[in-house]
């Protein structure tokens, strides 16, 4: 378990941006700033990345070696980027369960998926990661792209990941994480916490919620430590790729 | 540094938008398409050092470089690939080890024949966003210069073979370059000896 996760669960408390908030409250508050932002999510990120986000689920996708009739968790999925294309890859024997567990996310996910004609082999649950409602060894692919950090106990859901997950699959976890260099790490901080909540507002309405998601990224686990902490979870050969300089990095690891 | 930039993607992602475009364009039906659903044809490119996967799904074709689950893998070169598509030589480039397939030849064949289909009438998909008589005028003048550009490179290619051909007689051939080192060299045999002559009248 990682320090702070284990300061966290000594004290009932956690993250919540910078705030520090009852463990009890996090899913709540998270909630919150997602059901605010579930509509104007996908043109956000659009803006806020400058269309790169495309290129890193592609990279994940290519780093999943998904294979025609493969059944793969896409976690806290959103608005259904990843499930879409894996979808497409997996064929109509395969299976690709969209989980999140915000609604208002998974209504925008599944109103955009059934638009583009994709109903064959796509199924639609409400979950919390930390308690996967799935028997044990039933995915081969587990994704969770860019939602790991807002998990109130990621120790717990890396668990429940690693129990549902049947032994040869992998898990791939696309998420914020630490410039390797430190001018750019710089120059991100005053994109994140001078331009982005200006964005928000301007585009989303919802400075606040693009404040927290600054925030949230500070306080998420950098690439060692989530690297650790998936070993913890018992995952191995774990590895990450940075990208964009590792302002996202990619981690991946595997059930044996 | 190449994987954190992400060019393969960048790359598969373009390459994706751009052929579901055209095929979105096409005039002609894109009917073949229906018979090859999920079937994956992969092209290992010696300028690329990843392969490129082109799966089809539904009307569309996906872009990737998983090359797993490939039903047909295609190994050459984008020149040699050029030159397949000028001369339909593909037993000969086979022979001469320039082109490798492995699997059904008959989906590359499928996806040739997909390719060659594609016809895109540029001008009543501009005339959507520029006018009737714009597009007819960017026509006439692409056209023109399209015309012009033919003649010019014609004339190059012409006034270079003409040059190629005159100039060749006037260049000193290897023949007439050996006889020329043997002419020095027979004079300069002869000199030596006429020296060795000079030395010994001027003793004496």
């Amino acid at each position: 378990m990682s320090a702070p996760e284990q300061q966290n669960n000594q004290d009932n408390s956690t993250h919540f941006g910078y705030k520090t908030v009852d463990k009890s409250e996090k899913a709540s508050m998270v909630a919150g700033v997602f059901h605010s932002v579930a509509k104007q999510y996908d043109i956000m990120n659009d803006l806020m990345s400058f269309g790169v986000h495309r290129l890193w689920k592609r990279f994940t996708i290519d780093a999943s070696g998904v294979r025609p009739g493969n059944k793969v968790l896409d976690l806290a999925g959103g608005t259904g980027d990843l499930t879409a294309k894996f979808s497409k890859l997996v064929g109509k024997e395969g299976k690709v369960i969209l989980a999140d567990i915000n609604s208002s996310m998974l209504n925008v996910g599944r109103d955009k998926l059934r638009d583009k004609g994709l109903v064959q082999n796509i199924e639609y649950v409400q979950a919390n990661a930390e308690y996967l409602p799935f028997e044990d060894n039933t995915f081969d692919i587990i994704t969770i792209a860019f939602g790991l950090r807002n998990v109130t106990d990621k120790d717990k859901a890396l668990a429940s990941m690693y129990r549902v997950l049947k032994p040869g699959g992998r898990l791939l976890v696309l998420e914020f994480s630490k410039p390797e260099h430190e001018l750019l790490n710089k120059a991100y901080d005053f994109y994140s916490f001078n331009i982005l909540p200006k964005m928000g507002e301007l585009v989303a309405k919802d400075g606040d919620s693009y404040q927290y998601l600054a925030e949230s990224i500070r306080m998420h686990p950098d690439q060692e430590t989530l690297k650790e902490m998936m070993n913890n979870a018992g995952f191995e050969q774990t590895s990450y790729h940075n990208l964009t300089g590792g302002v996202v990095a990619l981690h991946k690891g595997y059930k044996f | 540094m190449t994987e954190q930039l992400m060019l393969k993607q960048a790359l598969t992602l373009l390459l994706e938008k751009i052929i579901n475009k055209a095929l979105s364009l096409n005039i002609n039906d894109n009917t073949e398409l229906n018979g090859l659903n999920n079937k994956c044809l992969t092209l290992n490119l010696a300028e690329l050092n990843f392969p490129l996967s082109f799966i089809v799904y539904q009307q569309q074709i996906l872009v990737n470089s998983l090359a797993e689950n490939s039903d047909c893998t295609i190994t050459t070169s984008l020149k040699t690939l050029k030159d397949l598509q000028k001369n339909q030589q593909l037993t000969e480039l086979i022979k001469q080890d320039k082109l490798d397939i492995n699997g059904d030849i008959k989906l590359a064949q499928q996806f040739a024949n997909i390719a060659q289909n594609l016809s895109i009438d540029w001008q009543s998909e501009l005339a959507k966003h520029m006018g009737d008589i714009a597009t007819y005028k960017l026509g006439r003048v692409a056209k023109t210069l399209a015309n012009k550009f033919d003649f010019f490179k014609n004339q190059v290619q012409a006034d270079s073979s003409e040059y190629i051909v005159h100039e060749q007689k006037l260049v000193v051939t290897k023949h007439q370059l050996n006889d020329f080192y043997q002419q020095v060299t027979q004079v300069s045999v002869k000199t030596d000896t006429l020296m060795q002559r000079l030395d010994a009248l001027t003793k004496k």
